[in-house]
């Protein structure tokens, strides 16, 4: 449901404004309007304007921002360490977090640029072990050589071999050996051997070729290729070292200081949201006025809190929503608990105009109803009763998403037992097979009479729907357009009449009246609803027999169902068959949820909504105490 | 013979309309998808994008139906 609002006026003595702000930041039910658009008559703006910030409020706002912004560089260095609540007030250090916060940001800094370099290096050094490993074997018979140089390379395909071996042809033709080993999961690498006179060249000509030489950072490179692979497991080790100690000291600091200015950041971010609140205030010479929105049924609550805090100095008056306000209101959408996990498919379209409806409820009701038509499994439907309650059970508060989807999975399963038990189908045929049962709509064999039912369930949802936008043009004042949307319901009745009257088989129902009631209507559609009526009217024939879909993805599934049966009777071996029955089934059942489910929404979205919902809603976004609990944005500390 | 024509006849109503529904569909995905990366917020309005021209295939199977069956209930 959409929530209905008041739209409200409060007004008061300047003095007391940014009492009366903290006042309504604590309700948090005020969403504000920065615009007298709506509130104030045309002659009286001349009188009320913008409150124009102070010296000391714009002050304040530079310093809490560029406290709050260090703050969270800060915060955002520290590493993810769980940390007390602080107990000190941050409003009254804030002068002293101010004058420490610039060093503590240096040291930090300093600590994780440390760290990164260090990490950096380690996982250079990580990748360097794994290349030196593979060339271990071809280090064995050369290292007792003093006047070979030796080159690590890697090389990235055989592409890179052959550049190599090109330009070292070219440059020492043959005084070079190069060791290669393709055996390593990182490519393969290798060891090129040369004089130690040819070596400077040789390096500057693979460095214009830009292959990699294998080197290790932080170690000499004068140490002979061998000695080297010796010192990278000490290197490693020193390195853990120096990264644990770089990463207790942050933990330190954090577990320190990261109570305060977590505090701190959330005081600060709670003030620049009251100050920014300011800047929508309006005021005349002596009063302000706050203009907003607030759910009507919170509007005494608030008005009680004010007379309490503030004796009667200040006022709030309840103003009459007109017509032209309507596209401002913002919206929130309430709904009972159990329609709430529905809200989800709502979502996923914009927000509703205020003037219009939330879908919720009319998914929430005809949404397991299709989707229960289009399965009409019973076994399924169990399965998938068990799924949900899983599903919510687990879920549990972790995942609101998944404990949403368990809720409207085990609606839509109990329709689709219910509907499982009308087509006696559970796990396809097996009541038919086993128990000799036939249903009462056989699914099977009974193609054409499934597609008029469909098409009738398509007709009642369409027809709902033309008249939900009836009320809903009539309400908004739109008359004629009220009147363009009955004449289409009208004139779908008298199709409906006629199309049961030839293809039903009853030609007695054929009559003149409602020939005659089709070419009166007619030209009243094109009166009311404009040249492109018409059209309307045939694209509301063809959402209508869109509703097939929901007889035909039914009858795919159905026919699935019983192919799983047959071919796990016509295996011959009880376990091989249950093995292969269970399969299908399986399969049959994931699709079967995904279609129904896409099917399902689509005939809302598409065919559904269409014919009355209006979106284009405001968010409702009150004024309100953020809910802190220490939590940060871009820190890792909690 | 009839039959045979029937059969076809039926054919081709669900498969002209489930080629240009593939068609339509694999070109407003693509585009979809594309929009999706940019701006989640719109899926939505790409589920409906994407669903609309499902109902081509759905009008072809109708006919087909009614060109197997010839309209007597089954």
């Amino acid at each position: 449901m959409i929530v209905r609002m008041s739209k409200i006026e409060v007004v008061g003595l300047r003095q007391d404004l940014e009492a009366v702000l903290e006042t309504l930041w604590q309700d948090g039910h005020l969403h504000i309007d920065p615009s007298t658009v709506g509130f104030v008559d045309e002659k009286e703006r001349g009188a009320i304007h913008s409150l124009l910030p102070d010296e000391k409020t714009v002050f304040e706002k530079l310093f809490l921002t560029d406290l709050r912004d260090k703050l969270d560089t800060l915060l955002g260095l520290l590493p993810n360490v769980k940390v007390r609540q602080s107990h000190f007030s941050p409003a009254l250090l804030l002068d002293s977090i101010s004058a420490r916060i610039d060093g503590h940001l240096a040291q930090c800094a300093e600590l994780d640029r440390r760290r990164a370099a260090l990490v950096a290096e380690r996982e250079g050094l990580g990748r360097y072990r794994a290349l030196f490993a593979q060339l271990e074997g071809l280090l064995a018979d050369l290292e007792k050589a003093p006047d070979l140089e030796y080159i690590g390379l890697s090389f990235e395909g055989q592409g890179g071999e052959r550049l190599v071996r090109k330009a070292l042809d070219t440059l020492i033709g043959d005084a070079y050996e190069l060791f290669i080993d393709r055996q390593g999961d990182l490519g393969s690498c290798g060891l090129l051997v040369v004089e130690k006179s040819l070596a400077g060249q040789v390096r500057s000509r693979l460095a214009e070729k830009k292959v990699p030489e294998l080197s290790l950072p932080g170690l000499d490179p004068e140490l002979p290729f061998a000695g080297r692979l010796r010192l990278l497991a000490g290197r490693e080790a020193a390195l853990d070292q120096e990264l644990a100690d770089c990463v207790r000291q942050l933990e330190a600091f954090a577990g320190r200081w990261g109570p305060l200015y977590l505090a701190s950041r959330e005081w600060i971010k709670q003030r620049l949201s009251l100050l920014q609140a300011s800047g929508m205030v309006f005021e005349s010479t002596l009063c302000f006025f706050v203009y907003g929105w607030i759910p009507a049924a919170d509007v005494e609550a608030l008005r009680g809190v004010l007379a309490e805090r503030f004796l009667g100095r200040v006022h709030l008056e309840v103003l009459a929503i007109r017509r032209s306000d309507t596209s401002r209101v913002p919206v929130l959408l309430k709904n009972p608990p159990l329609l709430r996990p529905f809200e989800n498919f709502t979502r996923l379209l914009p927000l509703p105009a205020y003037s219009s409806y939330d879908p919720t409820p009319f998914i929430a009701f005809f949404f397991p109803l299709f989707f229960g038509m289009i399965l009409g499994d019973a076994g399924y439907g169990l399965l998938l009763l068990l799924l949900g309650l899983l599903l919510q059970k687990k879920a549990g508060h972790r995942s609101r998403l998944l404990a949403d989807a368990g809720a409207v999975l085990r609606f839509a399963s109990l329709y689709a037992i219910l509907f499982g038990l009308l087509y006696a189908e559970f796990f396809g045929d097996l009541p038919a097979r086993f128990f000799n049962l036939h249903p009462i709509l056989d699914r099977h064999t009974k193609i054409l009479p499934l597609l008029y039912f469909a098409l009738a369930v398509g007709g009642v949802h369409v027809l709902f729907g033309l008249g939900l936008g009836v009320v809903a043009a009539w309400r908004g004042q739109e008359h004629r357009k009220a009147l363009a949307k009955g004449l289409h319901i009208l004139l779908l009745f008298c199709a409906a009449f006629l199309v049961i009257a030839s293809v039903g088989g009853h030609p007695e129902l054929r009559s003149r009246p409602v020939l005659v009631a089709v070419a009166v209507l007619c030209p009243a559609l094109l009166f009311t609803g404009g040249l492109l009526a018409p059209l309307e009217l045939l694209k509301d024939f063809g959402n209508i027999v869109s509703y097939a879909r929901i007889m035909a993805i039914g009858l795919t599934s159905v026919l699935l169902a019983y192919v799983a049966n047959r071919l796990a009777g016509a295996t011959g071996d009880v376990f091989l068959g249950l093995l292969v029955g269970a399969l299908i089934h399986l399969m049959n059942m994931v699709i079967g949820v995904f279609s129904s489910t896409i099917h399902s929404i689509r005939l809302h979205y598409v065919e559904f909504f269409d014919k009355f919902l209006e979106f284009g809603g405001r968010h409702y976004q009150p004024l309100h105490k953020e809910d802190t609990a220490n939590t940060s944005e871009s820190g890792g500390t909690t | 013979m009839n039959d045979i024509l029937l059969a076809f006849a039926a054919a081709l109503a669900i498969g002209l309309p489930a080629l240009a529904t593939a068609w339509a569909q694999s070109r407003i995905g693509a585009a979809g998808a594309g929009t999706l990366a940019e701006k989640p917020e719109l899926s939505g309005t790409i589920i409906i994008l994407v669903a609309i021209p499902e109902t081509m295939v759905i009008l072809g199977f109708v006919v087909a139906v009614i060109i197997l069956l010839g309209g007597q209930p089954g």
